[in-house]
């Protein structure tokens, strides 16, 4: 924080604020992590475990929502300050469901570890270190309040998506070659899907710490790079049960 | 036969993939009336001490403007010029120009009487006269007209309802002023300032001795007094600022250091001094 309050116990609270979200972000950034471990590793008592945390990212997360009530009913924050608190509320519930989506990466990952290996697996970890990443560096900018950092971040969910749409495909193709695919690339798919929406929540914050910054919001659209709800599958399945019909994933 | 998957690159009819975009927004703008008095390049002295140090500013017509900033910053003083009731002290002068209305009322040719019928003001501390409640409104109104009993009576009786007094007053008129609450009592220094038919009302602090009940029915009175008056407010509670006004005044150390609409001053400020002072961290 630049300069300090008047009233000291304020400055305390603003900091265990921060410190809050830091630990919170870290938490969900460390169960993300391990959630993609359980995937690579097929260790179903790691994915136990992720599950198991997510109660506490939710507990922080009900931690810095009374946190900002108390702020807000007994110091009647103003600009930064105010700013300060409602960005808290808002990244809080972004981490919150970063954190939801680790867990559910981390349930469908013991479901993959009951059917036999599929090929693509190793995009998953790429686009997991890819989030991680991004948690990482949002999590510096927010205690740097770095709003240069912050949009740097932003702008890299770009990769991530095409990542996730290119993983898409490949997905697809794994399916129609054969079916007995589908249970396993289904989760994948799922999975992917998880890491993609967690790279928006990530951008969500960075919109956040943006305002928080500058007081007022990114005025900018982001590029986006997830084509996935585009795609098409044209042609039959090779066993030709279906019509020849487009068939709209 | 192999499938074949596509992913069209652009599809117009898909435009709302992903999140929603975020659209540029422009802080929430007041809508600007006309201005009803423009200070230009105002200074202000008292003795040899510069307490104004150039100040431009235009008040806006129906529209509460709060000026705020710690002790000494000029706030008071600035509100002193607007009727010239600093004339009242030797050694104080105030030069540049107060235009009301197009009118320079800095002019030695102002007629002061007019002036402060025109600009009604209403202090800190309750100020009733030591006369009856009805008496303190008619006092001013038969300095500058002639009226009869009855229509005397309505006056009154209009601007006791206008400072939302009237149903506690109604029926003992004739007690002393002084008999009232200091909320009542402020109550009634609004409804004499509006009874003379002001065109801008100037509030010095005018919450800053009540308690919060009362001090709510105050904000409550200027807002409702803002749809026929020009209101400059000057005040010490932040948050009564913001709640009263529509537009926001800081100044420090004899200037005007930011002026805005109150709801930009108060999410985000553009000049350090106002973000540090409103916040709470001004050494």
């Amino acid at each position: 924080m630049a300069s300090e309050h008047i009233i000291k116990s304020y400055d305390e609270e603003l900091q265990r604020l921060d410190n809050t979200i830091t630990q919170m972000g870290g938490l969900a950034e460390s169960q993300l992590g391990a959630a993609i471990e359980a995937v690579v590793k097929r260790d179903s008592d790691v994915a136990t475990q992720v599950i198991e945390g997510d109660v506490q990212v939710d507990n922080l997360e009900r931690d810095i929502e009374s946190l900002v009530v108390r702020l807000l009913a007994l110091r009647q924050p103003m600009a930064r300050d105010l700013r300060q608190s409602i960005a808290a509320l808002k990244i809080a519930s972004d981490l919150e469901r970063i954190g939801d989506y680790a867990a559910n990466v981390a349930k469908r990952s013991i479901a993959l570890n009951q059917t036999p290996p599929v090929r693509p697996v190793y995009a998953v970890p790429r686009m997991g270190r890819l989030c991680q990443a991004m948690i990482k560096d949002i999590l510096d900018a927010y205690v740097e309040r770095d709003a240069d950092k912050a949009l740097a971040v932003w702008l890299r969910d770009e990769e991530l998506d095409e990542m996730y749409t290119s993983l898409f495909r490949e997905l697809l193709t794994y399916m129609i070659e054969d079916p007995r695919n589908i249970t396993a690339c289904t989760h994948l798919l799922f999975i992917a899907k998880n890491l993609e929406r967690i790279g928006d929540h990530t951008t969500n914050v960075a919109e956040t710490l943006y305002f928080l910054v500058h007081g007022t919001p990114l005025a900018q659209a982001r590029p986006k790079g997830d084509r996935s709800s585009l795609a098409i599958v044209r042609g039959g399945p090779p066993r030709g049960e279906v019509d020849d019909d487009e068939e709209t994933v | 036969m192999s499938a074949d998957i596509t992913i069209t690159a652009e599809t117009p009819r898909a435009p709302t993939l992903g999140r929603p975009i975020v659209r540029p927004q422009e802080p929430a703008v007041v809508a600007q009336t006309s201005p009803k008095v423009v200070i230009k390049d105002v200074r202000f002295y008292y003795k040899g001490y510069e307490a104004l140090k150039g100040i431009n500013l235009a008040l806006q017509d129906k529209r509460v403007t709060a000026f705020i900033g710690p002790s000494g910053c000029g706030k008071s003083t600035l509100l002193r010029v607007l009727n010239r009731i600093y004339e009242l002290y030797p050694g104080q002068r105030a030069t540049g120009e107060v235009l009301v209305d197009g009118r320079n009322i800095l002019d030695s040719g102002q007629d002061l009487n007019l002036l402060r019928a025109k600009i009604g003001m209403v202090f800190q501390k309750p100020t009733p006269f030591p006369m009856s409640i009805y008496d303190n409104i008619a006092f001013g109104i038969r300095l500058y007209e002639r009226l009869s009993a009855s229509e005397l009576d309505e006056r009154v009786e209009h601007a006791l309802r206008r400072a939302a007094l009237w149903d506690e007053v109604k029926d003992k008129l004739r007690q002393s002023g002084l008999s009232l609450s200091g909320g009542q009592q402020q109550r009634l220094c609004i409804a004499r300032a509006v009874a003379v038919k002001p065109e801008i009302l100037l509030l010095d602090e005018p919450a800053s001795a009540l308690d919060p009940i009362s001090t709510q029915r105050v904000e409550e009175l200027i807002a409702e007094l803002k749809s026929d008056y020009c209101i400059a407010i000057v005040t010490h509670n932040m948050q009564q600022a913001a709640r009263s006004s529509d537009y926001t005044a800081f100044m420090y150390l004899g200037e005007l250091v930011e002026f805005g609409d109150t709801e930009a001053i108060f999410t985000h400020p553009r000049e350090k001094r106002t973000e540090d002072y409103i916040t709470g961290r001004f050494g």
